[in-house]
């Protein structure tokens, strides 16, 4: 591999970039660590003279963000597995399975895709409350999953697609149910739209404020990015625990990510090019 | 619910054609009703539920509610703030696929050019996509922040005082910096498309093109844009999506104001809902934006399947 200085050059040229695009991280690392005095100096790109450490101490304990991180990981672990038990075998009934109103009912859940979130918030606001999951976890959770339905099922059932018959229908001639196709033969196939599924609901969740917002008020249910917003608000004279809060909200995801960074980016590329 | 007249054994199969043969809707509905269950109840129900709340005064839960015809729709059309969230939420919607959908074919062409470090590229400038667009928007209510903030600073640092602004303060400006905050958190993930669209690019395209004397810019319009066709639909079609969904930095940045000066119908519906407690006006809005959603997602397949070019 031959470096020629327009190649150097594009190597500078993207490092550049990217100190402009990383930059935010790096100053809200260096700030998280200044005193209140250092900050209120007006000079953003002075570095802290100490690292004061207890920024974090005191933005952990005052904004509970270990409760906020369990209720997190509660949230997006209960709707990938919600997700991935619903949108499996769905997606395997309406690739494989021959029934009247296949198409019809498949295109019924479809038009999901196209409908913003948004669009639809009042009523399931009160069919949550009808439920009497106002407030809770499982609530967000319930309106999570209903409303990542379409993708998933999509994904799925394309994924389904793609294998062929024949390698079903020999399995079918020797007496296997579908539900022995589906675990047995299948699944251990689909380990890419799985992967691809389990990525991208787990991130979405991890990252959703519109939902958490409308349904869960009380601040010991909340997530994180719900948790921070309520907590930068309440603390918006203390910048130095805004600074704090803020990494650690964005420190464990970024840190997954950069451990599981193949699968990451395989499950997002796969998921958004087959979904 | 399997009634015994649908559900077929499973050995008539091998009658048909193809495939696994005919199972019935007995035996599928047990594979796909949990799922159709869970979707109808909380986004096909609500989505009819929104269409019958907009023609009522509906006011939150309790309230006794009637029919109003067409009154929530006439509200809104006298509605200033309405008309001024609607263009700007189409203007938003602009700014997010140019923006992040720009960025991130400017990076992928970059990235999948060089010969040092295309991984490390491709991981650390993907990094902002991880974070929560809520999270986002504290972060950028910080950058901007005209007197602690890392934009401002970096100016005076610079000597270029003549360039800080209020950023989220000046009503010329706060959509565009919000917009631009969106996009940060945005484009990592068109990158990735891009890159993988770059990957499936024949090399030697490139190669014939040179001979041709096509220099590098006459190459990305005749042989990288073609070839991207298909990425490109999927990435507008995502930022479309993405856009239509924007409302956590705006919330988190600046409640829509000043002025109203980035409302968007996504919080001016919430707005409506939660806080004035006019659930059947925010229900019309609600349909504005579905029925916005759902022509401009048809209208962008139309043009996608007619046009040839790119």
């Amino acid at each position: 591999m031959v470096m020629r200085r327009a190649d150097w050059a594009l190597v500078a040229g993207l490092g550049l970039l990217l100190a402009f695009m990383v930059g935010p991280f790096f100053w809200l690392v260096m700030s998280s660590f200044k005193t209140e005095a250092e900050i209120s100096m007006g000079d953003p790109v002075a570095l802290p003279a100490t690292l004061a450490l207890a920024n974090y101490l005191d933005a952990w304990r005052i904004g509970s963000f270990g409760q906020l991180l369990l209720n997190s990981f509660l949230n997006a672990s209960a709707v990938v597995v919600l997700t991935l038990l619903l949108c499996v075998p769905a997606g395997y009934a309406f690739a494989k399975m021959r029934f009247a109103f296949n198409n019809t009912v498949f295109f019924l859940i479809l038009v999901g895709l196209t409908i913003p979130i948004q669009a639809i918030v009042i009523p399931v606001y009160q069919m949550i409350a009808r439920l009497g999951l106002i407030d809770t976890i499982l609530g967000v959770t319930l309106a999570q999953v209903g409303n990542g339905i379409p993708f998933g099922l999509f994904l799925m059932r394309n994924f389904f697609r793609s294998i062929p018959d024949e390698l079903l229908e020999a399995a079918r001639i020797d007496g296997a149910s579908h539900f022995r196709i589906l675990t047995a033969i299948l699944l251990p196939l689909a380990t890419p739209a799985v992967l691809a599924l389990t990525v991208i609901a787990a991130l979405s969740t991890w990252n959703d404020f519109f939902l958490p917002l409308v349904v869960l008020i009380s601040p010991d249910v909340q997530t994180i990015p719900l948790g921070l917003v309520r907590f930068a608000g309440t603390y918006s004279a203390e910048k130095r625990l805004i600074f704090a809060g803020t990494v650690i909200s964005f420190v464990p995801i970024v840190i997954l990510y950069l451990l599981t960074q193949r699968t990451f980016v395989q499950g997002l590329t796969q998921g958004a090019m087959k979904g | 619910m399997a009634e015994p007249r649908v559900a077929a054994p499973a050995a008539t199969g091998r009658r048909y054609r193809s495939g696994i043969g005919r199972d019935g809707v007995g035996q599928a509905t047990l594979f796909f009703l949990p799922a159709l269950l869970l979707y109808g109840v909380l986004t096909l129900f609500p989505t009819l539920e929104t269409v019958r709340l907009s023609f009522t005064n509906a006011a939150g839960l309790g309230s006794t509610v009637s029919f109003v015809g067409l009154d929530n729709y006439r509200a809104l059309a006298n509605d200033t703030i309405f008309w001024k969230a609607f263009r700007q939420t189409l203007l938003w919607l602009v700014l997010h696929v140019v923006l992040a959908g720009g960025t991130g074919l400017l990076l992928a062409v970059l990235i999948a050019r060089t010969k040092l470090g295309q991984r490390f590229f491709r991981t650390a400038f993907f990094l902002p996509h991880v974070v929560s667009l809520a999270v986002v928007g504290v972060i950028f209510s910080m950058v901007y922040d005209p007197f602690f903030g890392l934009l401002n600073g970096a100016f005076r640092a610079a000597g270029l005082d003549f360039m800080t602004r209020s950023w989220l303060g000046d009503p010329d400006l706060v959509l565009f910096s919000v917009a631009a905050a969106s996009a940060w958190q945005g484009y990592g993930l068109y990158m990735l498309l891009f890159l993988a669209g770059l990957q499936n690019i024949d090399h030697s395209l490139y190669d014939v093109a040179a001979v041709d004397g096509a220099n590098s810019l006459q190459q990305f319009r005749h042989v990288t844009l073609p070839g991207l066709r298909e990425v490109s639909t999927l990435v507008l079609s995502l930022a479309m999506i993405n856009g239509f969904k924007g409302f956590a930095t705006v919330w988190v940045m600046t409640q829509g104001g000043p002025f109203y000066a980035s409302e968007l119908l996504n919080t001016y519906i919430f707005k409506l809902a939660f806080q004035f407690q006019q659930q059947g006006k925010s229900a019309a809005l609600c349909m504005v934006l579905g029925l916005l959603a759902i022509t401009l997602t048809i209208a962008f397949n139309r043009w996608r399947e007619r046009g040839k070019r790119w």
